[in-house]
């Protein structure tokens, strides 16, 4: 710029360009207009933006739109100034990328032009403050494209400026620059507007005067060679005036030439810091005004904005992260349990939590109850299998089913309860697997298909374990835990088992079974030898995870079918309301405090004696058992070894499934209670001892 | 300040009122605004900073990657020697947006807030806290300030980030409290705007304190000697 300073008479006038400031608010505003108001229509509709000439140093001159721009009347913020623009919103990227761009800032070019020849730009100085915005919406993908433009005409010839732009300070006293901005300040107030866009100056050492624009023929009375003009400038550069001069420069030259051969710009802004004002950055130089009073035609237009790469281009911009409801319920559900973290539990591995992969059999009321509990804590990848179907007696108290869903013969539990999870929170992974497990005493042979559907089931089944960590025991009969109690041990996943009665509940955690390859020493790779195995001063104290006992251990008698010989009441679980709500939350909590804890499915048992003492995990307890009895609203918290003539977790049992596969399952399932019995060895047992009578922990519901 | 057990709204925007009053003479930029379909307010300011693109975190940066179309125009750019050429590309724009809104169930003032680019694509909590000052940074995890939740602002419709007032009476309380003691008047949304703002980079100058004094009167107890030497302490 040295030359400016050095040879003014030779350079010429440069204009800062706007950049276009979108606001979200903006964005979401289009998308309400173009759902509700718009529609298909393309019309082009009227919109408006502003200016602000107070920033601080460094920030580019901004045209800024908001959510306020689609409304006309709604005034601008303190102190800006408005710019009126169109809006051509296409429906379809090929008619954005197709809209003829030079057309749309010819229309924009010739509107201003004739506002400057009628003069209804001297009386609305706006009107030369025009914008173009033409936009597409794709919002399924909530991509904006857009391409700003702001018109500007062009003169015939090059401005050579007459004296180089300086600092406001240089060339007014302290005096007139209060002045200016005394006179500034009175005529906005006189006006009614927060700013003036554009004015008219006269100032002497004295004094400084501003006119509106549509004033002046008397404003000028008696100005021979120059006048002086001011314009609210949004640019902060030290050497150029920003884009909005570039208007009234045709709209001086167009009027005024013929009288004056120079102008003098005042570029005016207009900042406060710490409350103190401060104009002094304003600049000040003068142009030769080009001879243009009497072209009639419409000189060429420029205007549309550059993209980011610096080429002429549109741009695009993806809001799906603040749009995007899905995005949002992600991001929402996410940092709400984040808060957890943050305040109350410091220590908590949420990433261990939301990454588990849970298996839920059984889709009734707790496996609803479960599944909720679990997208509370962020589990995001959920599996259920259920055979039944959605009937009538469900959705009251089976939170993942309406009416509808009973209708026609009812949806397969399964299915529907994986679709709902999805609805209430579309970033959950949710499957359904509509399938029977075959069971202990509930023959599989009666045909071959009989045969060969039931070797499906159980390949899915192992399969299902196989891909899971968690596996949850949520079904309405004993004798259908049996089959994943054996998958999951022998596979060695966390079993979480919740069993209803009618005003009790069992919820624990299977014994987890130490690693296979580990063979049968006594050390746990990740568990320190417990003395207290032999000294503890209880039996059941300080037991580690693997020598917990399973839901079947603590039977003497093999499942069967358990609904044979049942009276109706017997059969379908009747249980207080209630209690598969708190027995399905307990069950989720219980496994995720034993993944907090840092053994894991190993961690030794809490019992109802620890209740006072350091608890093991940031979260508390990792009990094995909690028994719960809603007649005395009381929970206790038992703790059993795993026995060794379990029909289920049994080193007899899970050998002969491992050795045989499908062969040894078919024989439990086509038995009665003998088979198994005889292998573990409990038949002996049976006939050693007087079996008492077994209160069986009843089941959920339904046949 | 006796009612400060009971902050309802109309002694919210009495506060947000003379809290205007103070921005408007020292030109910080907060004003009022309504919606036009409810009679609800917020006080709002904008504030914006420069950042070189390449500070700009990756998520800022990648999104940007793609914002240019594969249709560089066939438009020819006119030779247009009136346009200003040296740009400001280096630089990033972030402009920040803080609203204050009062919570009727909590009876209390709420901060919401949010940071995007220019063309209005947003920033991330955790580049947004990038931003803020480090002294600050370690109080995010214990003070109020980790009550950080994604909310649809109520008069906008639009997503923010909010401090949740669930725990703005607890850390108020103390601040009313002592200054009832020293026969001091200060604005509730001073006092709590310095706490919490500078946390999500929002500062306040200490003029809005004496501002606070000055306009109950308390002139006679102008001597320097008491003069806040930091917001904190009232």
């Amino acid at each position: 710029m040295a030359a400016v300073m050095g040879d003014p008479g030779l350079s010429k006038l440069q204009f800062a360009p706007f950049s276009s400031a979108l606001d979200v608010g903006f964005w979401h505003e289009l998308t309400q207009k173009k759902l509700n108001e718009y529609r298909l229509d393309e019309a082009p509709k009227d919109i408006k933006g502003y200016y602000y000439n107070g920033d601080s140093a460094g920030l580019p001159a901004r045209l800024t739109l908001e959510f306020s721009s689609f409304d006309m009347n709604a005034p601008p913020p303190a102190r800006c100034c408005p710019a009126v623009g169109t809006l051509y919103n296409t429906n379809t990227l090929e008619a954005f990328k197709a809209a003829d761009k030079k057309l749309l800032l010819e229309q924009a070019a010739n509107e201003i032009w004739e506002s400057i020849r009628s003069g209804a730009a001297l009386d609305h100085p706006v009107l030369l403050n025009k914008f173009l915005l033409l936009t597409f919406a794709d919002l399924k993908k909530y991509h904006f494209y857009y391409w700003f433009c702001s018109p500007a005409l062009c003169l015939p010839e090059s401005i050579p400026l007459i004296r180089g732009p300086v600092d406001l300070d240089q060339r007014f006293s302290p005096q007139q620059i209060q002045a200016l901005e005394r006179a500034y300040d009175d005529l906005c107030q006189t006006e009614g507007v927060p700013a003036l866009p554009y004015f008219l100056i006269k100032y002497d050492e004295n004094m400084v005067l501003i006119s509106l624009v549509k004033h002046y023929s008397d404003f000028f009375q008696g100005q021979r060679t120059k006048i002086t003009i001011g314009v609210y400038d949004p640019c902060n550069l030290a050497q150029y005036p920003g884009w909005p001069l570039r208007n009234f420069l045709v709209l001086a030259a167009h009027r005024w030439s013929s009288s004056f051969q120079s102008v003098e710009v005042l570029c005016f802004r207009d900042r406060t810091l710490q409350g103190v004002r401060d104009v002094t950055h304003s600049i000040i130089f003068e142009v030769k005004l080009p001879e243009m009073a009497f072209s009639p035609d419409c000189p060429k237009a420029v205007g549309w904005e550059k993209n980011q790469k610096g080429g002429m281009g549109p741009r695009m911009v993806n809001l799906s992260e603040c749009m995007d409801p899905k995005r949002l319920a992600e991001s929402s559900v996410d940092l709400n349990l984040k808060l957890m973290c943050w305040r109350l539990v410091p220590t908590l591995d949420l990433d261990k939590v939301v990454s588990v992969k849970c298996l839920l059999l059984g889709a009734g009321t707790l496996g609803c109850n479960v599944a909720r509990t679990l997208m509370g804590w962020g589990v995001r990848h959920i599996t259920f299998v259920d055979n039944a179907k959605i009937s009538y007696s469900n959705p009251v108290r089976q939170p993942l089913y309406e009416f509808e869903d009973c209708l026609a013969g009812g949806k397969p539990k399964a299915l529907a309860a994986a679709d709902r999870l999805q609805k209430i929170f579309p970033g959950v992974n949710a499957r359904g697997f509509n399938m029977s497990i075959p069971m202990p005493g509930h023959p599989v042979n009666f045909s071959s298909v009989t045969l060969e559907q039931a070797r499906r089931d159980v390949e899915r089944l192992e399969q299902l374990v196989e891909g899971h960590d968690v596996v949850f025991l949520l079904m309405d009969t004993r004798e259908s835990r049996w089959l994943p109690a054996v998958i999951a041990a022998s596979k060695r996943k966390l079993v979480i088992n919740a069993a209803l009665g009618f005003d009790t509940f069992v919820v624990m955690r299977h014994g987890l079974k130490k690693p296979k390859q580990q063979g049968a020493g006594d050390l746990c790779p990740s568990h320190p030898v417990a003395p207290a195995d032999l000294l503890g001063p209880s039996l059941f104290a300080n037991i580690p995870g693997y020598k917990l006992g399973c839901y079947f251990c603590n039977d003497v008698v093999a499942p069967g079918d358990s609904t044979r010989d049942r009276t109706l009441d017997q059969q379908c679980t009747v249980s207080r309301p209630g209690l598969a709500m708190i027995a399905g939350a307990l069950a989720v909590e219980l496994m995720v405090s034993v993944l907090q804890h840092p053994e894991g499915g190993y961690a030794i048992a809490s019992s109802s004696d620890d209740r006072m003492n350091e608890p093991p995990t940031s979260l508390g307890l990792v009990p094995h058992q909690i028994r719960g009895f809603l007649s005395r609203f009381d929970n206790v918290l038992p703790v059993s070894l795993a026995f060794d003539k379990c029909t289920a977790c049994s080193s007899k049992v899970l050998d002969q499934y491992e050795r045989e596969g499908f062969n040894f399952l078919v024989k439990v399932f086509n038995s009665s209670h003998s088979f198994l019995e005889d292998l573990t060895g409990l038949t002996l047992l049976h006939q050693e001892t007087q079996a008492a009578e077994i209160w069986d922990m009843s089941d959920d519901e339904t046949v | 300040m006796e009612e400060d057990e009971f902050f309802g709204e109309e002694t919210f925007q009495h506060y947000c009122a003379e809290f205007i009053k103070h921005s408007q003479k020292i030109g910080d930029g907060w004003e009022w605004r309504t919606s036009k379909d409810c009679s609800d307010g917020y006080m709002c300011k904008t504030q914006f900073q420069i950042k070189n693109r390449t500070a700009v975190s990756h998520r800022g940066t990648s999104a940007r990657v793609q914002t240019c179309l594969p249709m560089e125009e066939a438009l020819e750019p006119p030779l247009d020697d009136f346009e200003v050429t040296e740009t400001t590309t280096a630089t990033e724009v972030i402009k920040y947006e803080y609203h204050v809104l009062y919570s009727c169930s909590y009876q209390v003032p709420v901060l919401y807030f949010r940071a995007s680019f220019l063309d209005g694509s947003p920033l991330a909590l955790k580049d947004i806290w990038e931003g803020v000052h480090e002294c600050y940074k370690t109080r995010l995890l214990h003070g109020p300030w980790d009550t950080i939740t994604q909310q649809e602002h109520p008069i906008l419709g639009q997503p923010f980030f909010v401090l949740h007032p669930c725990k703005t009476n607890e850390f108020m309380t103390p601040v009313l409290k002592n200054s009832q003691k020293f026969n001091r008047n200060v604005n509730y949304i001073t006092s709590w705007l310095s706490m919490v703002g500078p946390a999500v980079g929002l500062n306040l100058p200490l003029s809005y304190a004496r501002a606070a004094f000055q306009d109950e009167g308390n002139v006679d107890r102008q001597d320097s000697s008491i003069e806040p030497k930091s917001l904190e302490e009232l």
